[in-house]
């Protein structure tokens, strides 16, 4: 069982700008759940130019009701793989859980690019996929409980970014980054 | 700046993190390719390697990372858009 969800989201940031923010957008107010971020691979790729990492993060979940029989242990590690090309100016991001993937398999890819109508802007698309296999008729439930949290997660991640930016902006303000 | 997994890598994190952010923004973005930090990079990554096998969800990663994303059919796709 397969549920999807995808949308676009525009930040009025230069591209440069974005893709800094989402090495930087932990910790922020929004994102108290996340624990823990590492780098735990990254290199550039000698032939393309293109910056790949891999980054394991940390979140303490918090769970519905009905999930707290099935998972003991609320913590949950997350993957995400990314990579930056600075030629085309596109940054493609793939997030994955790697613990309790047996409940529910949630992948998020999200593309950043240079806004068409507006050079100085930033888009953002992003698609997702939550698969559980569950059985025992619950797997209705998680998947609904999946896409719901992970719109709530989608605002709150959004907002984590945008404070981050803001932060940014003000740094360059006073000279800190040249971004 | 955000937390290590493993409490005793924090400060080589935040020496890591510094070099890259300003790599990152300074040079990478500015067409300037060559690797940077990789010392700082080393040193960090040993000590959360470490740490990962001590919470003993190495094995996990492993699986979780058998196949690249980006190679696939899949991920040509989404590079279009």
């Amino acid at each position: 069982m397969v549920k999807f969800f995808q949308h676009t989201f525009k930040y009025e940031y230069n591209w440069e700008s974005v893709t800094l923010a989402f090495w930087l957008r932990y910790p922020n107010p929004f994102a108290s759940h996340v624990e823990s971020v590492d780098v735990i691979d990254r290199y550039v790729d000698p032939n393309t130019g293109v910056l790949r990492t891999t980054r394991l993060i940390l979140k303490r979940g918090v769970l519905p009701k009905w999930g707290k029989g099935l998972i003991k242990n609320p913590e949950a590690y997350i993957i995400e793989e990314s990579m930056v090309n600075p030629k085309n100016k596109t940054m493609i991001t793939l997030t994955k859980n790697v613990t309790h993937a047996r409940v529910m398999q949630v992948e998020e890819w999200q593309t950043y690019q240079v806004d068409l109508n507006n050079r100085e802007f930033t888009q953002v698309k992003t698609e997702a996929r939550i698969i559980s296999n569950f059985g025992w008729g619950l797997t209705d439930h998680v998947e609904l409980f999946g896409i719901k949290k992970f719109a709530d997660n989608t605002v709150k991640s959004r907002k984590g970014m945008s404070h981050v930016l803001e932060m940014i902006r003000e740094k360059r303000g006073r000279g800190f980054l040249t971004v | 700046m955000s937390q290590s997994i493993g409490s005793q890598c924090n400060e080589l994190k935040k020496e890591y993190d510094e070099c890259f952010n300003k790599w990152y923004s300074e040079k990478f973005l500015k067409g300037d390719i060559r690797p940077e930090c990789e010392e700082l990079f080393k040193k960090y990554k040993d000590c959360v390697m470490n740490a990962v096998k001590q919470k003993q969800i190495d094995k996990l990663l492993v699986e979780a990372r058998k196949d690249d994303p980006f190679t696939s059919s899949n991920s040509e796709n989404k590079g279009k858009s």
